[in-house]
C-alpha cells in the first residue's frame, strides 16, 4: 500500500457547507442519524431531553464538516433534526468578518 | 501419379549439414518419383521458376519442397505451384532445416538420413493429397477497437476512414489514454493534449465511429468474419444527451477523492469529468465515492444543482451486443506498482514518485497548474533524482526487457523541470541512454549539455529519508565513486507492464501472449501487427513499449491489415477443415464434446430411424483434429490430414507397409522403434 498523500489541489475544490439545527424535545434516540451521517459528526449528548433520552449533537471540533447532504433530516422519524445549506456566498461573507 | 522433389540448399544452412548430392540419387528411386533435383535457394524467384518450369516439362501432378518449415515458405510455394496450373494443396513440405539440419548440426550422416526419412514421408503424403478448394464464409465488414489511447483512437480514424463501422470500446469514461495525461512530448516539445484533442474530437463526432466509454468488452464469440461481442456500459448516472458539461454539480459534491487521472496527485468530486477536455465531455458518478449507495434517501446536490435535470440515479448497466468481422486490441499499458521498489522507498516515501506522476506535476493542466511541488509538503522542489532502469533491464524484478521509452522521457522530465524551476538541480542515474529514433540522440545530447542537469553512470543501491529530505545512494561508474546525494524528490522510471485486464481479455480472444503479457504478434518482423488468431490486430503498447510514433504507426497499419481484410466481400478460408464421412457416421457426438471452438452440432437425420450425425461449421473450425482423434469410427478427419495420409507418413518413416495385415504384425514387437533409434 501507498502512504496517504495530501491532495495537491485542495484548496481550489470547495464542499458545500450545511449546520445541523437539532430540536431536542423532538428526539427519542433512534440513533438513525448518527448511524447515517457520511461525515460522522453526530454523537449523542451526554444530558437528557425532556422525554429522557440522549438527543444528537455534533462532535467537539467538526463543526465546519457538515457538507449538507441532508441524510439526517431525511432519516429522522420524528422531524428532530434538519439542515440548512450555508450558500456560497455567505461562506465567504464569513471569512472576510 | 507423377510427384516431383525438390531439395533446397538453403545457403549452408541445410547444404552445410545434409549430403544434398546422395539425398537426391536416394530420393529419385522413390516410388511415384519422377523427378527430383537441387537448388540453391527455392524461395527465391529463379527458384521458383524452377518448379514451375519443371511442372509443365515433367507434367507433374505433385510437388514436395524439402526445405525449411511450411510455416515460413508454407504459402510461397504453394502459390508457385498454383500458378504452374496444380492445386495448392497437392503439395508437401519436409521441414530438413529447423526440424534436421539445425538441430543435427554435428550429426552430418544421421542428418542426412533423417532429411531422406522426412522427404520419403512427405512423398507418400502427397501421393493421397486431395485438391483442395477455399472455404467462403460471410464476413461482417465491421471491426471492434478495444482501447482508445492514442493507437485506438488513430486505427479508429483510419477504418472509419476508409469506409467501414468502428465500435470503439474504452474502459474510462473518457478517450485519450495516458498521452491526454503527458505535458509536452519528445522530441520537439509539443503539448500533447494540443495535437491529441482535436483527434479525440474528430473520433467522437465521426459518423463511422461508435463510441462507447465507460464500457468493457464482456464477451467474444465466433472467429473472423463473424464475431458476436457483447459490450457492458456501466452507468454514469447522467444522461450524455442532457449533460452540457458545465460543472455545477461538481462544485457542490461534498466527496472529494484523489483523481485517477492526475495519478491520484490532486483531488476531484464524486461526480467528475476526468480532466476539462475529456471526450465525451459528460460528468460520471463515481458509485464508489458517492454518497448514495444505498438509494434509499439520497444526497441530492447536484440532481439540484443540475440545470438541464441530466442526473438519473436509477440508471442501471447497459448491455450492448454488435457483430463484428475483425478486433484491433490497443489496451495499452500501465506502470509497474511502485511498491514493488522498496529498496527505493517505492510506496513509503510520498516524494518518491513515477514518471507519469512527474509528467502530471509538470503540466499546466495538472493538479499544481504546472509548479512542480511535492506531493508531501507542497514545497517546489529544488534537486530532483530521476533513476532509469527503477526495475527494467532487472531479471531479479522479473522485467529483464528494456521498457524503450524512458530514456526519452527521463531527459525531457529533466529538461522541462529546469524551465519550471531555473534555480533547480537535476540528476539522472542511467545504465545506458538509449535513444534511438529520428532527432532522439540530438534531443539527450542537448539535455545533457543544459546547465544544472547532471547525467550519471551508474545504479542506486538505497533511498532513505533523511529529515525532510531523501538521500540517494548510488554510484558513478565513470568516475568510480560512491555518491551520496540529498533529494527533495525522486523521481522512478518504472517499467511498463500491460495494462490491467489485458490477460482476460487475450484468455478470452485466445490470442497467445509472451511471458510478460504483452500480445504475441504472428511473425516478429514481417507481420508485426497481427496475432497468430486470424482476425485479432495489435496496436500500440499491447505489444511492447513504444512511444507515441511507434504507436501511431502501428495502429494505422493494424487499419491497414484491416482495410485489406474488408476489402472483400466474403472470407475465403484455408480448407484445413475437418469434414465428416456420413456413412461412417454413427451420431456418437464425441467430436462435438471435444470442439474447442464449438464448430460441430449434432443433428438428426431425415430417415426413418431419425439417427444422428455431426455437422461442421466451416466458418468456425480451426482445423485442430481434435474431433479426429476423438471419433472411434474414423469418420471425422481433418482435410489435408487425413489418418490415411498420417498413417503413410508414419510407415514411411518406419519402413512398414500400410496394410491392416501389417498393422496387427507390428504392434506385438518393438521392431520399428529400434530402427529409428539405431544409426545412433
Amino acid at each position: 500500500m501507498r502512504t496517504k498523500r495530501r491532495l495537491l489541489n485542495l484548496d481550489k475544490l470547495t464542499k458545500p457547507k450545511g449546520k445541523v439545527v437539532f430540536i431536542p424535545e423532538r428526539c427519542k434516540e433512534c440513533g438513525l442519524c448518527i448511524e447515517y451521517c457520511p461525515t460522522q459528526i453526530l454523537e449523542y449528548s451526554t444530558e437528557f431531553n425532556e422525554k429522557g433520552y440522549h438527543y444528537p449533537i455534533i462532535k467537539p471540533g467538526k463543526e465546519d464538516e457538515c457538507v449538507g447532504c441532508g441524510f439526517c433530516q431525511e432519516v429522522c422519524p420524528d422531524f428532530a433534526i434538519y439542515v440548512e445549506l450555508i450558500e456560497p456566498k455567505l461562506q465567504s461573507n464569513d471569512a472576510k468578518e | 501419379m507423377r510427384i516431383g522433389v525438390f531439395i533446397c540448399h538453403c545457403g549452408r544452412n541445410i547444404a552445410g549439414v545434409v549430403d544434398i548430392k546422395a539425398l537426391v540419387d536416394r530420393v529419385s528411386t522413390l516410388e511415384n518419383v519422377v523427378y527430383a533435383t537441387n537448388e540453391m535457394y527455392l524461395c527465391s524467384d529463379p527458384g521458383q521458376r524452377k518448379i514451375q518450369e519443371v511442372i509443365k516439362e515433367f507434367k507433374l501432378d505433385r510437388v514436395v519442397v524439402a526445405a525449411c518449415s511450411p510455416k515460413m515458405h508454407g504459402a510461397t510455394f504453394a502459390r508457385a505451384i498454383e500458378e504452374a496450373g496444380l492445386n495448392p494443396y497437392l503439395i508437401e513440405i519436409a521441414n530438413i532445416r529447423e526440424q534436421c539440419s539445425w538441430v543435427h548440426q554435428d550429426l552430418r550422416k544421421i542428418a542426412t538420413e533423417k532429411a531422406f526419412k522426412l522427404i520419403k514421408a512427405a512423398v507418400a503424403k502427397v501421393a493421397l493429397a486431395k485438391p483442395l478448394e477455399p472455404v467462403y464464409v460471410p464476413l461482417t465488414r465491421k471491426v471492434l477497437i478495444i482501447g482508445g489511447g492514442v493507437a485506438g483512437i488513430q486505427a479508429a480514424l483510419d477504418i472509419a476512414n476508409g469506409g467501414f463501422e468502428v465500435y470503439l470500446v474504452e474502459k474510462s469514461p473518457t478517450i485519450g489514454g495516458h498521452m491526454a495525461q503527458l505535458d509536452e512530448t519528445f522530441p520537439t516539445l509539443d503539448c500533447s493534449a494540443c495535437i491529441l484533442t482535436p483527434r479525440m474530437v474528430e473520433a467522437a463526432r465521426h459518423p463511422n465511429i461508435h463510441l462507447y466509454t465507460y464500457a468493457e468488452v464482456k464477451q467474444v464469440e465466433g472467429v473472423v468474419g463473424s464475431y458476436k461481442v457483447t459490450i457492458e456500459q456501466k452507468p454514469r448516472y447522467v444522461d450524455p444527451e442532457k449533460c452540457t458539461g458545465c460543472g455545477d454539480c461538481a462544485e457542490v459534491c461534498p466527496v472529494i477523492v484523489p483523481n485517477e487521472f492526475d495519478q491520484g496527485l490532486g483531488g476531484r468530486k464524486a461526480i467528475y469529468i476526468p480532466f476539462p477536455q475529456a471526450v465525451p465531455a459528460v460528468y460520471t458518478i463515481d458509485l464508489e465515492h458517492c454518497l448514495n449507495t444505498e438509494k434509499l434517501i439520497v444526497c441530492e446536490q447536484c440532481y439540484k444543482a443540475c440545470g438541464p435535470k441530466a442526473i438519473n440515479y436509477l440508471m442501471g448497466p447497459k448491455e450492448i451486443e454488435i457483430e463484428v468481422g475483425a478486433i484491433v486490441l490497443a489496451t495499452g499499458y500501465d506502470l509497474w506498482p511502485i511498491e514493488n521498489l522498496r529498496e527505493y522507498g517505492g510506496g513509503e516515501y510520498p516524494d518518491v514518485i513515477n514518471g507519469l506522476e512527474f509528467e502530471r506535476l509538470l503540466c499546466s493542466s495538472g493538479p499544481t497548474g504546472g509548479v512542480v511541488r511535492r506531493p508531501s509538503d507542497g514545497k517546489i522542489p529544488k534537486r530532483v533524482v530521476f533513476i532509469q532502469c527503477a526495475g527494467s533491464r532487472d531479471p531479479k524484478h522479473g522485467c529483464a526487457y528494456c521498457s524503450k521509452i524512458c530514456c526519452m522521457y527521463t531527459a525531457k522530465h529533466a529538461l522541462l523541470y529546469k524551465h519550471a524551476v531555473p534555480d533547480g538541480e537535476a540528476y539522472v542515474f542511467f545504465i545506458d541512454v538509449r535513444a534511438a529514433g529520428k532527432r532522439y540522440e540530438e534531443f539527450v545530447q542537448r539535455v545533457m549539455g543544459t546547465d544544472g542537469i547532471k547525467y550519471l553512470r551508474g545504479k542506486v543501491s538505497k533511498v532513505f529519508q533523511r529529515n525532510d529530505k531523501l538521500v540517494v545512494w548510488g554510484v558513478d561508474t565513470l568516475s568510480g565513486v560512491a555518491v551520496e546525494i540529498e533529494a527533495d524528490m525522486v523521481v522512478l522510471a518504472l517499467p511498463i507492464v500491460p495494462s490491467q485486464g489485458t490477460k482476460e481479455l487475450a484468455q478470452m480472444l485466445k490470442a497467445p501472449t509472451d511471458e510478460y503479457g504483452f500480445l504475441s504478434e504472428i511473425h516478429p518482423k514481417l507481420r508485426p501487427v497481427e496475432s497468430s488468431m486470424m482476425g485479432i490486430y495489435l496496436a500500440g503498447a499491447v505489444q511492447a513499449p513504444k512511444d507515441i510514433p511507434d504507436s501511431v504507426s502501428q495502429a494505422s497499419a493494424a487499419a491497414s491489415k484491416v482495410l485489406s481484410l474488408f476489402s472483400n466481400k466474403q472470407l475465403a478460408l484455408d480448407p484445413i477443415k475437418a469434414e465428416v464421412d456420413l456413412e461412417k457416421c454413427v451420431g456418437c457426438g464425441e467430436c462435438a464434446k471435444v470442439c474447442p471452438f464449438g464448430a460441430i452440432t449434432m443433428k438428426k437425420r431425415l430417415d426413418k430411424k431419425k439417427r444422428k450425425y455431426a455437422e461442421v461449421n466451416k466458418a468456425l473450425c480451426q482445423g485442430c483434429g481434435c474431433c479426429m482423434a476423438a471419433c472411434r469410427k474414423e469418420a471425422i478427419q481433418v482435410e489435408g490430414f487425413t489418418l490415411p495420409q498420417l498413417r503413410a507418413q508414419i510407415y514411411a518413416i518406419l519402413d512398414a507397409k500400410p496394410t491392416k495385415v501389417e498393422i496387427k504384425k507390428k504392434e506385438g514387437g518393438n521392431e520399428d522403434k529400434t530402427a529409428i533409434v539405431k544409426p545412433r
